[in-house]
């Protein structure tokens, strides 16, 4: 007799009713985290920030059924053919033809239904609104150019006079104020290290490379206080390296802008031309 | 297989590398490209000017067993002596001075924090223009210059304690953050940037004195804020004159009478707006200029708090237009302005529709634009 008809081990405990109660204050505590701003991602507040919702709901909604279909699949012939008395355990590598053809399909399945689905949808969101960059030419476009650092943002915006590396531009650091329902556009590079501009309640992140210009967008749609980060590790500050993103209604906005533009041309010094770095704006 | 010889190959990509080690880049901006050779060690300590007889009083309560008071010494004034031998009382040029000795161990490791956390905006040897700092406005100091802004110190030179708050709290609205390290880490950092400072720039220098941040006294307005704030705003646009930097937060007409000037008196252009200012802070052997706050707009650097403010206006900000108020104006009227800015910055700052109606209401109905 082998050790596998003698030891028998028990399976009573999932049939336990105890089992569910952790289960359950894990799903019901994930789910009331998540209803909370500081462990959810919070309500979008941009225009295209509703497509990342739907996209992380579609891949979660997806990934749990596939999970679940495969806990079930391991499971119950787990206990089906396991040992116990009177019962060898059975088992085979699944080295047969149909075993074979059998994995091939449900891969395949499995790789249409969630992979292609998922790429299907996120093309489309790649086309209509990552790579959708607003063009510069649009007066309603509001342009931004980020110079990021070791540990800090600096922002530049071209001021009333719409020109960039004028007297007026608009020099913020860790700050940016922006226009509600008007596209912000943003050129992106970096002094030093690799940095990345999350904006969370945006849905928009993107890197900043030393050397290079990269390009990103959103539309704000709701107005107030959000956050900027910094979601690349990028040195010892890095976890200090955040801002403030203030969106202001489109009066109020402009009188800010004639204010800000004002005390810049007040601030601005003709000699110091190693303080004025704004660059030719890319599309 | 013939056609591609992996032996060819090795040996071009091996000329290439060879090529590029070669080649020299003459860079016309010296700081451009960090240099290869940056030195962790210092192999030399230094002799730093250290607090006064008060400052040693109050150690030597602290440890008893160590500092012992010499009578005789300082020429019959008296004097403590240090049994570790990290402080002294010495003579020089017929002046007595304490001095604190930071050894070459304790400026290496020193160094070696600065090169990894401040190094990259304060530059490698110090001098205000790492990688990182460039393009910066207003600039990171040049440890190389000896002068400290927001220190709050009235004396000559800050103490450490008065350095060490400056690093802990950062610099608000500015990429110097509140620095996050041991004590022991920044006061050697501390140490080290006092010895980049030049020769004539009083760490060595007998008649320099070193002092704490001024001292809060009590504000005499606790219970009558709303006449603080009037008071101030009469001695901001009256007897200290902010408003020929910072910006005038009344009318033109206002003026005249808080300045008992006679009828017709004309002010400043851009009365409400700021005036840009020179400072003694270089980058490249070149001046920078400063822009005054406006408090109803900027953010205030070392902070905002009634007593912060009574700090940074009694004290002044070194190096810059900025003068000590301390000593110029009663300290009654030194809180009072300190209320006034207050209430300008909690009334208006970041409410653009508060701001744009007090602001507004200045420039339509005045003859200041
Ligand atoms: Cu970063």
């Amino acid at each position: 007799m082998s050790m596998l008809s003698t030891s028998t081990p028990s399976f009573a405990f999932l049939r336990s009713r105890w089992l569910g109660c952790p289960l359950a204050l894990m799903l019901t505590s994930t789910w009331a985290l998540a209803q909370d701003k500081r462990w959810g991602p919070g309500e979008p507040a941009s225009d295209y920030g509703y497509r990342f919702g739907e996209l992380f709901w579609l891949i979660t909604t997806l990934v749990s059924v596939a999970f679940a279909l495969v806990v079930v699949l391991l499971i119950v012939p787990m206990l089906r053919d396991r040992a116990r008395p009177g019962h060898r355990a059975s088992f085979d590598h699944g080295k047969s033809l149909h075993d074979k053809r059998l994995t091939a399909v449900i891969s395949i399945i499995t790789f249409i239904v969630l992979d292609a689905w998922v790429l299907v949808i996120a093309m489309k969101d790649l086309r209509e609104a990552y790579w959708a960059i607003p063009a510069a030419k649009d007066p309603q476009t509001y342009k931004v150019e980020v110079l990021a650092q070791q540990w800090a943002w600096s922002f530049r915006a071209a001021g009333v006079d719409g020109e960039f590396g004028t007297p007026d531009d608009i020099l913020t650091t860790n700050e940016l104020v922006v226009p509600k329902d008007r596209p912000v556009s943003f050129n992106l590079t970096s002094k030093d290290v690799i940095h990345s501009l999350f904006l969370p309640e945006m849905r928009m992140k993107k890197d900043l490379n030393p050397g290079a210009i990269n390009l990103a967008w959103f539309k704000p749609v709701v107005e107030g206080e959000f956050s900027i980060l910094c979601a690349e590790l990028c040195g010892f500050a890095h976890y200090q390296m955040f801002g403030k993103l203030r969106v202001l209604e489109q009066g109020q906005f402009n009188e800010w802008e004639a204010e800000a533009s004002q005390l810049a041309s007040t601030a601005f010094d003709a000699d110091d031309t190693e303080g004025h770095w704004a660059w030719d704006w890319q599309e | 297989m013939r056609g591609i010889s992996w032996q060819g190959l090795a040996v071009a990509f091996g000329a290439l590398g060879l090529l590029t080690s070669l080649q020299t880049s003459e860079d016309e901006n010296p700081h451009a490209r960090a240099p290869r050779d940056v030195s962790l060690v210092v192999t030399e300590g230094a002799w730093l000017r250290a607090p006064g007889a008060d400052w040693f009083a109050q150690r030597a309560k602290a440890e008893p067993g160590r500092f012992t008071h010499d009578a005789t010494a300082a020429g019959g004034a008296g004097g403590w002596v240090d049994s570790h031998g990290e402080y002294s009382l010495s003579e020089i040029e017929g002046e007595w001075a304490y001095w604190q000795w930071a050894s070459a161990e304790r400026l290496t490791d020193g160094r070696q924090d600065f090169v990894q956390f401040c190094s990259s905006c304060h530059g490698l040897n110090g001098d205000g223009y790492g990688r990182s700092g460039q393009h910066l406005r207003p600039t990171p100091r040049s440890f190389q210059q000896n002068k400290f802004k927001f220190t709050k110190v009235t004396a000559d030179l800050p103490s450490d304690e008065a350095l060490l708050s400056v690093i802990k709290r950062g610099l608000a609205g500015t990429p110097m953050l509140p620095w996050d390290l041991s004590d022991v880490q920044l006061l050697d950092i501390i140490q080290y940037i006092k010895s980049l400072s030049p020769e004539e720039s009083g760490w060595r220098d007998v008649y320099s004195q070193v002092g704490d941040a001024i001292e809060v006294t009590e504000d005499p307005w606790t219970d009558t804020k709303e006449r603080a704030i009037v008071r101030g705003r009469e001695i901001y646009h009256g007897a200290a004159s902010c408003h020929l930097c910072h910006p005038g937060y009344v009318t033109n007409e206002e003026l005249r009478v808080i300045r008992k000037d006679p009828e017709g008196t004309t002010y400043r252009e851009n009365l409400t707006y700021p005036a840009l200012k020179d400072s003694e802070y270089e980058v490249l052997g070149r001046a920078t200029k400063v822009m005054p706050p406006d408090f109803t707009w900027h953010q205030m650097r070392a902070g905002t708090t009634t007593a912060d403010l009574f700090q940074t206006i009694a004290s002044g900000i070194k190096g810059t237009a900025m003068p000590q108020w301390k000593g110029a104006i009663s300290d009654e009227d030194l809180w009072a302005l300190a209320h006034y800015v207050e209430n300008l910055i909690v009334s208006y700052k970041d409410q653009p529709a508060a701001r744009s109606a007090f602001m507004g209401g200045l420039r339509v109905s005045g003859d200041n634009k």
